[in-house]
């Protein structure tokens, strides 16, 4: 037995790893039933106590016992981000394709266009929809043609065309760049759970969104123009009162039934404060800071919004005051999200429109990454206006609703041209570029293709695709032991090996599981089978020349390779390029297709292979039916 | 059990039979493509696809009708899922301007029925939505839900103002449920495909199925020998040729079955392609090693035996294979169900080219050519 020793350690270990890999998707099955049971339970008792509650508010109170529940129990999250996902196609949401306007940007680009220029653009517009020609390359050709300089529109008169061209192609990818930031901003203070946005390729922008059913509500999130303000921070001894009004407010509310008794303000438990301090204990403030923005981790975030969002609290709000939060969060050294919460004016100073142009670099003096940023010379002459009167303040530069940064006014600039500094890095730099180029410049989306699917049809696909599977897999196992009696029995081992591999592997790469990546796994379900029955056959066809069974089995796994791989390989070759080629839910199922194989054939030499071994080295008689 | 112990049979000279079989088979399809076509779904046409699901069974010649007085030009009709469920098709990208008027309209009744006197005024309006702007918060919230419960996709803007969405495929929803009123639905799935992506899908498409074939010629014609890797990639042809042809003959025949082409239908063509070279793979590797053993043996020989050597494995493979289809087939869902009926269809010609036509291919291509193989 001690030669099998390490062929078995390997199948364990692969059988444990696949396991490994597959325990958080178990655990959130149950998480996630346990969560919704909590759910059913305060919806029901919400309704009980307020009939006419709606569906905003609802919502909004299931969100935040969901977040007090993920933060009692943090594995919980874990195993969600650990889990194998679900595809748009089977836990519903929408699925949109979006393609950067290039005409409208060039529109939006051209000096003085006149009558003929906007004749050109909308026929290089028709003209890209039905051939495959970017509109700039189109645009110039026209322009050319009719006998004017590209410079007559676009850049400065020393240029020359192909200059002009590169220019208009790098703002094309600009715009993508910007409009893929303004839709990650809004979906992150919408608060999509794990949405997915990326590029393909280069003018064409991927938004998932799970759970969003509403095509309307989305849109809105994805489309319109951004909106980038300029808002002065209100002061500390502006903020302090006003948040020691919410709080007392939270405090009042609260204790109404339950009397807190009052011995002494010092050294409170963490529960007593709270209790007090409804506010304060998720939003905190640094009493040594010069500031008074408010710190509230990412798990309190909502809690703190439904605060903020009361009534009373809104009162207790002055009228020319509002609260933000920061686009994005600063982690801790123990690694917790933090959203900074900014009380700042309602009335902006400026809007974005006045900028003319904004760069990410580093200053050659100090080293540090600085973004410099150009406004045209009415917003130049507000803008001196503006930073004279307010030194030393702060000034938040706010994109629909999010502060991206707050720096602080050291001196008046009088030409419009301004230097930010203190980012910490060149990332952050950059990201402050493309925000403030985002108010100067649109970046106009078309939705070029929308999918959505709603709840019912996903759950009713994961049932159809769970069933299937079991009944693909029972009768394929019982057809090989009818078939091929004991050594059925092996092949349905290393069969169920197969399957659970393929789907650790999913796990493991944190792949997606849609409907057609179940079908595949359907379909290599009765592929799989393919190397054990070439086996098979080959063992059959040795031992009927007359070979001892240890022979047999020996020359029909040799025999039987060459035709294994050849196969497989080029079936692995289909499956690359269906998943090259393909979209989403066909590269769904191009991989497990492709995992399918190359589980198969670790079934086939190694589980099979050593279950044949053991029983010929026991001495046992190999029956292939 | 053995089905298939000692089979000896002269596949290679029943070939001429397989040739009229699998051109008959070839004829009939080149004839319904070119006098029938493919019906191509949305994925490559561009358009809008609903999927509804109705509480109580329908009656989808009612429905057609009352559709088709809506206006909207040429919208399908089908079944999906069962007698309760319901797609509609149509390729327009989005209402046309008269009746996009009459949506708007039909909406400000529904709130003069609520509330006669209120104030509202259309702030924006787009070809999808229209902005309603109310006096005043309780207004707003009113009218949200009371328009919610009319079956209105609502979302809110601001404190005063409501989005109503007015795609075309609200103005469908809006139709039905007016019509049958005493039925309720709820919206399955909605997919809306612009006419450029239609277009660059079949490009794409076109694009893959020649690089896998152009990789699968490259790859055989290196391990095996260039004849072979023809005789695959013609047996490939025929499978895809037939399946297609089956499409175009039955599309829109049999209930229940739709059969039009859609992105996954493509890629069940693109696993056909797979199947069937994993197939022929293994009977001429068997070819191969023949050959190596008896060097002196007619080619005919070799090719029989080995198709005879594989017979019971090529039929169990297909057998489990077609298994699991069949079970995809009629478990998996209407969304699946082109997908399982291509593959269904494909791994039957896909077997069968691997006996009848690769191989004998291969034997006739070397009887043209007078050389002789040698590995």
């Amino acid at each position: 037995m001690k030669e099998f020793r390490f062929r078995i350690l390997m199948i364990l270990g692969v059988l444990a790893l696949s396991l490994y890999l597959l325990y958080p998707t178990f655990a959130d099955i149950q998480n996630t039933n346990k969560i919704e049971e909590e759910q059913a339970l305060l919806l029901e008792k919400l309704q009980k106590s307020n009939p006419t509650i709606s569906e905003a508010e609802l919502n909004e109170a299931l969100k935040i016992q969901e977040d007090s529940i993920m933060i009692a129990d943090p594995t919980i999250r874990e195993n969600r981000e650990k889990r194998l996902k679900l595809g748009l196609d089977l836990q519903g949401g929408m699925y949109l394709v979006m393609e950067v306007n290039t005409a409208k940007l060039l529109e939006k680009l051209a000096k003085d266009p006149d009558e003929e220029f906007k004749k050109l653009l909308t026929e290089s517009e028709q003209e890209s929809k039905i051939s495959d020609g970017d509109v700039v390359d189109l645009l110039a050709a026209k322009i050319k043609a009719s006998g004017k300089r590209l410079s007559r529109y676009f850049g400065s008169i020393r240029e020359d065309d192909d200059a002009i061209i590169k220019r208009l192609k790098e703002q094309e990818a600009d715009a993508v760049t910007r409009a893929i930031e303004i839709i990650n901003n809004r979906v992150n203070q919408y608060g999509v759970s794990e949405p997915n946005i990326q590029k393909q390729g280069s003018r064409r922008i991927i938004v998932e969104l799970p759970g969003i059913a509403k095509e309307e509500e989305a849109k809105r999130l994805l489309q319109g123009s951004a909106l980038l303000e300029f808002k002065l921070v209100k002061e500390a001894d502006f903020t302090v009162p006003v948040l020691n009004r919410i709080d007392e407010i939270l405090a009042a509310e609260f204790s109404d039934s339950s009397s807190v008794n009052d011995s002494t303000n010092e050294n409170l438990s963490e529960e007593e404060f709270a209790k007090k301090h409804p506010f304060f204990a998720v939003a905190l403030i640094n009493p040594k800071s010069p500031y008074a923005d408010a710190f509230v981790k990412e798990s309190n975030k909502n809690k703190v919004i439904a605060y903020l969002r009361r009534p009373e609290v809104k009162n207790a709000i002055p009228d020319n005051a509002e609260f933000l939060f920061d686009a994005k969060p600063f982690t801790t050294q123990d690694g917790e999200k933090i959203y900074r919460l900014y009380l700042v004016n309602k009335q902006p100073e400026l809007t974005g429109g006045v900028i003319v142009d904004a760069m990410a670099n580093i200053d050659p003096q100090t080293t540090q990454p600085i973004v410099t940023m150009q406004m045209n010379s009415e917003g130049a002459r507000e803008w001196a206006r503006i930073t004279g009167s307010n030194i030393n303040k702060r000034c938040a530069i706010v994109l629909d609703n999010a502060v991206y940064s707050a720096p602080t006014i050291q001196g008046k600039i009088p030409n419009g041209s301004s230097r930010i500094t203190g980012m910490g890095d060149m990332n952050e730099a950059k990201l402050l570029q493309i925000v403030l180029k985002a108010g100067a410049l649109p970046a106009p989306v078309d939705i070029i293709e929308e999918r959505t699917v709603g709840p019912s049809l996903g759950q009713d696909s994961i049932n159809k695709g769970f069933n299937s599977t079991m009944i693909g897999f029972f009768l394929v196992a019982l057809f090989m032991i009818f078939y091929y009696k004991k050594s059925g029995v092996v092949s349905d081992i290393a069969l169920f090996f197969t399957v659970i591999i393929i789907m650790g592997i999913l796990a493991g790469f944190h792949a997606t599981l849609t409907l057609p990546g179940i079908a595949g796994i359907i379909l290599t379900i009765g592929m799989a089978v393919d190397a054990n029955v070439l086996i098979f056959e080959r063992i059959r066809e040795e031992l009927k020349t007359g070979k001892t069974t240890k022979a047999a089995v020996e020359s029909g796994f040799a025999n039987s390779y060459s035709a294994i791989l050849d196969s497989n390989i080029t079936t692995f070759f289909t499956g690359i390029i269906l998943y090259q080629f393909g979209s989403g839910p066909v590269q769904g199922f191009a991989l497990t297709l492709m995992i399918g194989i190359a589980a198969s054939l670790f079934s086939a030499f190694v589980v099979t292979r050593i279950i044949f071994d053991m029983m010929v080295a026991k001495g046992n008689k190999i029956n292939i039916g | 059990m053995r089905i298939f112990d000692n089979l000896n049979v002269d596949f290679v000279s029943k070939r001429k039979m397989a040739y009229i079989i699998s051109g008959t088979l070839i004829l009939l399809g080149l004839i319904s493509l070119a006098v029938r076509g493919l019906e191509l779904g949305i994925d490559f046409k561009g358009g809008t696809d609903i999927a509804l699901k109705f509480e109580q069974p329908i009656d989808i010649a009612q429905i057609r009708t009352e559709l088709e007085t809506l206006g909207l030009g040429n919208i399908e009709v089908k079944t999906f899922g069962g007698e309760t469920g319901l797609l509609v098709r149509t390729e327009l990208q989005g209402l046309p301007p008269q009746i996009y008027n009459k949506v708007i309209t039909s909406i400000q009744n529904s709130i003069h029925k609520y509330d006669k006197n209120i104030k509202v005024t259309i702030s924006d309006s787009s070809s999808n939505s229209v902005t309603f702007k109310f006096a005043d918060v309780t207004a707003a919230n009113k009218l949200e839900t009371r328009l919610q419960n009319d079956g209105y996709q609502i979302s809110r803007l601001d404190d005063n103002s409501i989005i109503v969405r007015v795609g075309i495929a609200d103005w469908i929803e809006e139709a039905l449920r007016n019509k049958i009123p005493d039925n309720h639905f709820v919206i399955q799935k909605e997919d809306h495909v612009g006419p450029k992506i239609g277009k660059e899908l079949k490009q794409d498409s076109i694009i893959a199925v020649i690089f896998a074939l152009a990789g699968i010629l490259i790859y055989l014609g290196f391990r095996f020998k260039f004849v072979f890797a023809l005789g695959a990639v013609v047996a490939l042809f025929h499978d895809v040729l037939i399946t297609l042809g089956i499409f175009a003959m039955l599309h829109g025949i049999i209930p229940g079955l739709n059969l039009e082409i859609t992105i996954s239908v493509v890629a069940a063509f693109m696993t056909i392609v797979g199947y069937s070279i994993n197939d022929t793979v293994v009977v001429f590797d068997r070819v191969r090693e023949n050959i190596k053993i008896h060097k002196t043996a007619p080619l005919k020989d070799n090719i029989n035996k080995a198709i005879n050597q594989t017979m019971s494995r090529t039929v169990i493979t297909s057998l489990t294979t077609l298994f699991t289809v069949t079970v995809l087939l009629f478990f998996g869902g209407d969304v699946l169900r082109g997908f399982a009926f291509a593959l269904f269809i494909g791994i039957i010609v896909g077997t069968y080219s691997s006996v009848f036509v690769a191989s004998p291919f291969v034997y006739e291509y070397v009887q043209k050519s007078k050389k002789r193989i040698q590995f």
